[in-house]
């Protein structure tokens, strides 16, 4: 396997106790390079608790984080060479300037150079209020802040907890296209985690899904839906009792019915078109398809066979 | 590492409450001198030889008068300085600036008790401001990132000690016009047939080195306090609260139990020893040295331990 293609992250049958307490058990999954990575759970899954593993904040009880391919536990200082992270809010020293800040994470590794600095200042549009002191920035500023001191050091793997929080929708895609851009073309693996499953299928390449400390599945996303997963789709059909019965034909688990005058039916993505094809033969006029995706919540149920959420 | 204290330092000098520090010391120090000199209206500066004239022959006659006896060996010490101070003409410490200088000592616990407050919020503020999880996500071990902040916590008692000495020779000399600058004090050598001259300058810097012993356990105390607790309200107002009342206790303690001997507070006072007149029977230079070198390897293994091995979970 050459460079390019191991993993830059390896979780090997990761587990997290605090006291007699299981917060994470035996989480396994890679984080592949040059892709925008998602871990994606509710509110006390265990992403934060995960992230702190992975940085070297939190001891990892049993099993192994590998980071190119050096251990976080034993290796701490080759491993974290590589990474640039926000864990939970970007906080700052409140009494320095934004560039004090950055002088600071700088002195703490080898070889930045103060135009590295203006560099990355200007990348995330801070140049005109750098040299303030941080107490008078928007949160906006501080995560821009943030962003700037976990890019110092040109990372391989960048690690941004919840960094949507906040945010309005303008903002989430502006920085969804700057993760996006700086992960292809500095082939720089990012991981974000969250806990809206729009958000992640917006930004993300691949998700992990975690619930409860578990790892419930890895899944791709295509066309910013989760590969292999539900959405809800309507209808509007005439004659639409025909197109329900047609919809309940076309498979037998499916959940269809009519809704506000429209037909109201679970679909996988690949299947619409398909559906719409034998609704189409059958001689009925479709005059719409919306999808809704559905939210993590059903996503969850339907994964966890309706196991209580955490 | 010496990136890692200048960060330190750079934290630590660019916060405004730091040099208020340095103001309520140098500030505190400068009212108390000049209510001195303005206000206290015996000054010996001019009729020192007068004052030195009349001890001498009060002395000689006490002397006389005793025979032999065993105060005499301090008396005539005295009687034989006196002398020489008259014929070399040099005017007693109390009559030259470095009366004032020597005061400063007596300021020496305000530096202990800036610098307690320093080391105590080093640690815990970085948890207070959440900035230690991105302290910790950098190539850095957390032990060394430990001694930067350890050693930033001395160097600012050193540069506070410094900024001390330094203003208060300034300002007593200003006060004196530079009185008895050069002047050397006197001593009676081993023998006791000698009076000798030494710098009065170097006397001053050994009164700050002796001080220095309780500046650094005390320092070392509250480093701990704040590395296990993470609490720089805790770390400080028990480090504080032991530095006022912790030789009190254990004086007091010392006179039913002998075990107050391994007590910190029993220790940190070097002085007893090379006066002489130790707290309690028995107690040795050596004994207390060692005492206090055991109570500086727990607290600093307590700090290492609790930093480096603690999730940070907050
Ligand atoms: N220090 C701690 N002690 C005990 N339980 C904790 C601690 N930190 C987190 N937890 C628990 O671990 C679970 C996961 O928390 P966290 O990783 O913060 O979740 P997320 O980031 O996915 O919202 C939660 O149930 C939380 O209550
Ligand atoms: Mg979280």
């Amino acid at each position: 396997m050459n460079e390019a293609e191991t993993p830059i992250v390896q979780l090997r049958n990761v587990s997290k106790k605090i006291g007699s307490k299981t917060i994470i058990s035996q989480l396994s999954f890679d984080v592949p390079r040059g892709e925008v990575f998602g871990f994606l759970g509710p509110n006390g899954a265990g992403k934060t608790t995960t992230i702190r593993m992975m940085v070297g904040l939190m001891s990892i009880t049993e099993g192994e984080i590998h980071i190119e391919g050096a251990s976080v536990s034993r290796d701490f200082e080759k491993a974290i060479e590589h990474v640039g992270a926000i864990v939970e809010n970007p906080e700052m020293y409140k009494f320095l300037t934004g560039y004090q800040n950055l002088m600071h994470y700088a002195r703490m590794r080898n070889g930045i150079a103060k135009e590295r600095i203006d560099e990355v200042v200007a990348l995330v549009g801070l140049s005109n209020r750098i040299h303030e002191k941080v107490k008078t920035y928007s949160l906006g500023m501080r995560q821009r802040l943030g962003v700037a001191q976990a890019l110092l050091h040109r990372p391989s793997l960048l690690i941004l907890d919840e960094p949507t929080n906040g945010l309005d929708p303008a903002g989430i895609r502006e920085l969804r296209d700057y993760l996006r851009k700086l992960s292809r073309e500095e082939n720089i693996a990012v991981v974000v985690s969250s806990h809206l499953l729009s958000e992640m299928e917006l930004m993300c390449d691949k998700v992990a899904i975690i619930q409860n400390g578990k790892l419930i599945d890895v899944r791709a996303v295509k066309g910013d839906q989760l590969e292999g997963s539900a959405g809800i789709v309507q209808l509007e059909a005439d004659p639409i009792e025909q197109a329900l019965e047609i919809a309940k034909a076309f498979d037998d688990s499916i959940d269809a019915a009519i809704q506000d005058g429209k037909l109201r039916v679970t679909l996988n993505r690949e299947d619409i078109p398909k559906l719409n094809a034998q609704l189409v033969e059958a001689g009925i006029k479709v005059y719409s398809i919306q999808t809704t995706t559905k939210s993590l919540e059903d996503t969850f149920l339907e994964m966890t066979g309706g196991d209580q959420i955490a | 590492m010496l990136n890692l204290i200048r960060n330190e330092n750079m934290k630590l000098y660019r916060r405004p409450r730091t040099w208020i520090m340095f103001g309520i010391v140098l500030g505190l120090y400068a009212f108390v001198m000049l209510m001195m000199h303005f206000f206290t209206n015996e000054t010996m500066t001019d009729n020192w030889r007068d004052r030195y004239e009349q001890d001498r022959q009060h002395l000689s006659e006490t002397l006389n008068a005793n025979g032999a006896s065993p105060g005499n060996e301090q008396l005539t010490q005295e009687l034989m300085k006196i002398e020489y101070a008259l014929e070399h003409d040099i005017p007693p410490v109390h009559a030259t600036m470095w009366s004032g200088v020597m005061d400063s000592t007596g300021f020496i616990i305000l530096v202990t008790i800036m610098t307690v407050v320093v080391a105590g919020d080093i640690v815990a503020s970085e948890f207070t401001w959440g900035t230690i999880k991105m302290l910790l996500i950098r190539p850095a071990s957390r032990a060394k990132i430990l001694l930067s902040k350890y050693l930033a916590s001395f160097l600012f008692a050193l540069l506070l000690l410094l900024a001390l000495l330094s203003f208060s020779i300034v300002l007593n000399g200003i006060l004196t016009g530079f009185s008895g600058f050069g002047q050397p004090m006197l001593t009676v050598n081993d023998a006791g047939d000698k009076v000798e001259e030494v710098s009065l300058l170097g006397n001053v810097l050994k009164a700050y080195a002796l001080s220095t012993v309780e500046l650094i356990m005390f320092v070392t105390m509250s480093f701990m306090i704040s590395s296990v607790f993470r609490s720089s309200a805790l770390a400080i107002a028990l480090s504080i609260v032991a530095l006022l009342l912790g030789y009190l206790v254990t004086l007091n303690l010392a006179m039913y139990f002998d075990w107050a001997k391994y007590l910190l507070f029993a220790n940190t006072d070097l002085t007893q020893h090379l006066e002489g007149r130790p707290l309690i029977e028995g107690m040795t230079m050596t004994f207390s040295i060692a005492m206090l070198a055991i109570y500086f390897a727990a607290f600093n293994f307590f700090s290492w331990l609790f930093f480096t091995k603690r999730d940070v979970a907050s």
